[in-house]
């Protein structure tokens, strides 16, 4: 069990690397833009003299660069994003109150465009070459190549706009909070979309090579039909692949959830970092893009341990070290 | 190259060189001559109907906005739909909206072409060298490849636009300098491969320096993958940038389809045109884009297509 926790120790190690090269590339993003520091803190906000000498002072703006990095450094890993220079609230309050509208979002679309992939991508490797195949893998080319954000806009115009079946903005009516059933699905649908297309054009690959591989020649020598091997042998085995590629949509889905967000006037983190952008609010802006890479890590690290779980040759590699080590 | 054929043991080298491209490396010896990758290419129906609208798409924004009339000229009825007059409709403030979009395709395609360009020159010269000579420059590739594989260059594009300014120059600098690890990781991974092969050996053996036998003896046979990654990310680079001047991230003065959407989404009710055309236009682009690519992708690789 030793050489997992190392496994572990080294992941963990490395993320935290990770989130460390994106803080130091934000704070460094933040040196070069244009205008004094004062002035990419606060954005532009009015404020008071006295505010941006509080400014000056908590940034220690009259230091030097390095001095300023690693307060800067010391105040993240503390978990102080710092305030927002447009509502004076924290940082990390906004984004708390906006997160679940976002996971919500993504939890949902990750597992339709999860369920449909599988059945679409199967399908496709079961009719290999044949018409079924050709309209699922043409489509899925024509679906990765749409903009996803025309894609939202387009069916805002078709269900609430022409059919007025929908609605198709926020995620409940106006002046309440938290999410309606009904003000989800042009959202998730979307969101789907745009993970469902790449989903599919992995499955099928996948599930084409698990068909070649010896044992599938075994299960069809013992006479098993079809039907019986791809779902009983091909599929499990078809399907691992998906937890990596599950993981990397998670990073892909939140960054897209930004101009998503805004199509729909959904009120998560994309929509709020939005809208700070336009306001020059940069604290909130980098503030969402740490949560967002924070996040992104954990779902790295939980698509690891996950793998670990299922795919048993994975244990079995770190089980032998072990031994060989006693 | 005169130099080196007056010189018996350049000579032969440089002959061994000169044929490689012509008779692959990889193919089965003693078998029936492969069809070249061109020849394939243009035997399928996809790929000339996508080149076809590629081409015109291209062609139209390029000369469009020379016919095409003025696209900040308000002197047109506001928000009519389309009519003979007007093919594509007016906008709000009676802009005639066909000029708009030819103007805005100049801009979104010189975006995704500039892009294009960019990270495929970064990812050639760094994989090579990485995939070449190895070491260190070789770790540090590996460790961007890994962060750029985590973190989505998506987020950091747009902080990083947003921060710095959205002209359009800085926008297709970020876009390309995030753009190029996945060419590099690709072109490495070549390089090291074709690396490997005899002829390259006997080049080395006939004292060639390193950087002449990556550009003509490693790179011809190395280019292959990276000219497939290269077309499809015109069209992720289109799409990224479409992205940013819908979230209002761009140059104000120039519309692009993306910022042409981002007008749009206030009228969505009552003028459908305004969201309808731009998009459709980017879809097009991109799908031609990247049905070329895996056209081509087939026509280089024409084994994986064939059922086992």
């Amino acid at each position: 069990m030793k050489a997992i926790s190392a496994h572990y120790a080294k992941l963990l190690a490395s993320s935290l690397m990770l989130l460390l090269v994106v803080v130091t590339i934000l704070f460094l993003l933040l040196e070069m833009a244009p205008g004094s520091p004062l002035d990419a803190l606060i954005g532009d906000a009015p404020v008071s003299p006295e505010f941006e000498a509080q400014m000056v002072a908590r940034f220690g703006l009259d230091q030097p660069l390095w001095q300023r990095y690693l307060s800067y450094l010391a105040r993240v890993a503390t978990g102080d994003l710092g305030m927002s220079a447009i509502s004076g609230r924290p940082v990390t309050e906004l984004i708390a109150s906006r997160a679940p509208y976002s996971l919500v979002l993504t939890a949902w679309a990750l597992a339709i465009s999860t369920a449909i992939c599988i059945v679409l991508g199967a399908v496709a490797a079961r009719t290999r070459r044949r018409w079924l195949d050709g309209s699922i893998s043409g489509g899925s080319l024509v679906f990765f190549s749409v903009p996803n954000f025309w894609l939202g806009l387009m069916l805002v115009w078709l269900f609430a706009v022409i059919l007025d079946w929908l609605p198709g903005s926020g995620s409940s009516p106006h002046g309440e909070f938290g999410v309606r059933p009904e003000y989800m699905i042009l959202p998730v649908i979307t969101t789907a979309m745009s993970a469902l297309a790449f989903q599919t054009r992995i499955m099928r690959s996948s599930t084409i090579e698990a068909l070649g591989q010896d044992y599938i020649d075994t299960a069809r020598s013992k006479g098993l039909g079809a039907n019986r091997v791809l779902y009983r042998h091909a599929l499990p085995n078809a399907m691992l692949p998906m937890i990596t590629i599950i993981g990397l949509n998670i990073g892909n889905l939140l960054a897209g959830s930004v101009v998503i967000e805004r199509v729909f006037g959904w009120p998560g983190m994309g929509l709020l970092m939005v809208d700070a952008i336009n306001q020059r609010d940069n604290m909130v802006v980098l503030g969402v893009t740490i949560v967002m890479t924070v996040m992104i890590i954990v779902a790295n690290i939980l698509t690891d341990i996950v793998y670990g779980i299922v795919d048993p040759r994975l244990r079995a590699r770190f089980t032998r070290s072990a031994r060989s080590q006693a | 190259m005169t130099l080196n054929r007056d010189r018996t043991i350049g000579g032969s080298t440089s002959s061994v060189v000169g044929d490689a491209p012509s008779e692959p490396v990889l193919g089965p010896v003693g078998t029936r001559r492969r069809e070249s990758p061109t020849a394939i290419f243009f035997r399928k129906p996809t790929a000339i109907v996508f080149l076809a609208l590629l081409a015109a798409m291209v062609l139209v924004a390029l000369l469009g906005p020379v016919f095409g009339g003025d696209p900040v000229s308000t002197a047109h009825p506001v928000m009519q739909p389309p009519s003979a007059e007007y093919p594509l409709g007016t906008d709000h403030l009676g802009r005639d909206f066909l000029a708009r979009v030819l103007h805005g395709g100049r801009l979104s395609l010189f975006v995704g072409f500039a892009v294009a360009l960019l990270s495929m020159t970064l990812g050639v010269v760094i994989g090579s060298l990485a995939g070449y000579y190895g070491g260190a420059i070789d770790v540090v590739l590996v460790k961007i490849v890994e962060f750029f594989m985590a973190i989505p260059g998506l987020v950091l594009v747009l902080v990083a636009a947003a921060i710095l300014g959205a002209n359009i120059f800085i926008i297709i600098a970020i876009l390309g300098l995030t753009g190029w690890p996945g060419v590099a990781r690709i072109m490495r991974a070549e390089t090291a491969r074709v690396a490997q092969l005899g002829y390259v050996e006997s080049a080395r053996a006939a004292g060639f320096r390193g950087v002449r036998i990556l550009w003509s003896d490693i790179l011809p046979n190395a280019i292959a993958p990276v000219i497939v990654s290269t077309t499809m990310s015109v069209g992720t680079a289109i799409l990224a940038e479409s992205g940013l001047a819908f979230l209002g991230i761009g140059d104000a003065n120039r519309a692009t389809w993306g910022s042409l959407l981002s007008d749009a989404q206030p009228y969505l009710s009552t003028a459908w045109w305004m969201a309808l055309f731009p998009g459709l236009c980017i879809f097009l682009v991109v799908l031609a884009v990247n049905m070329i690519g895996d056209a081509i992708n087939d026509s280089l690789n024409p084994s994986i297509g064939r059922v086992k």
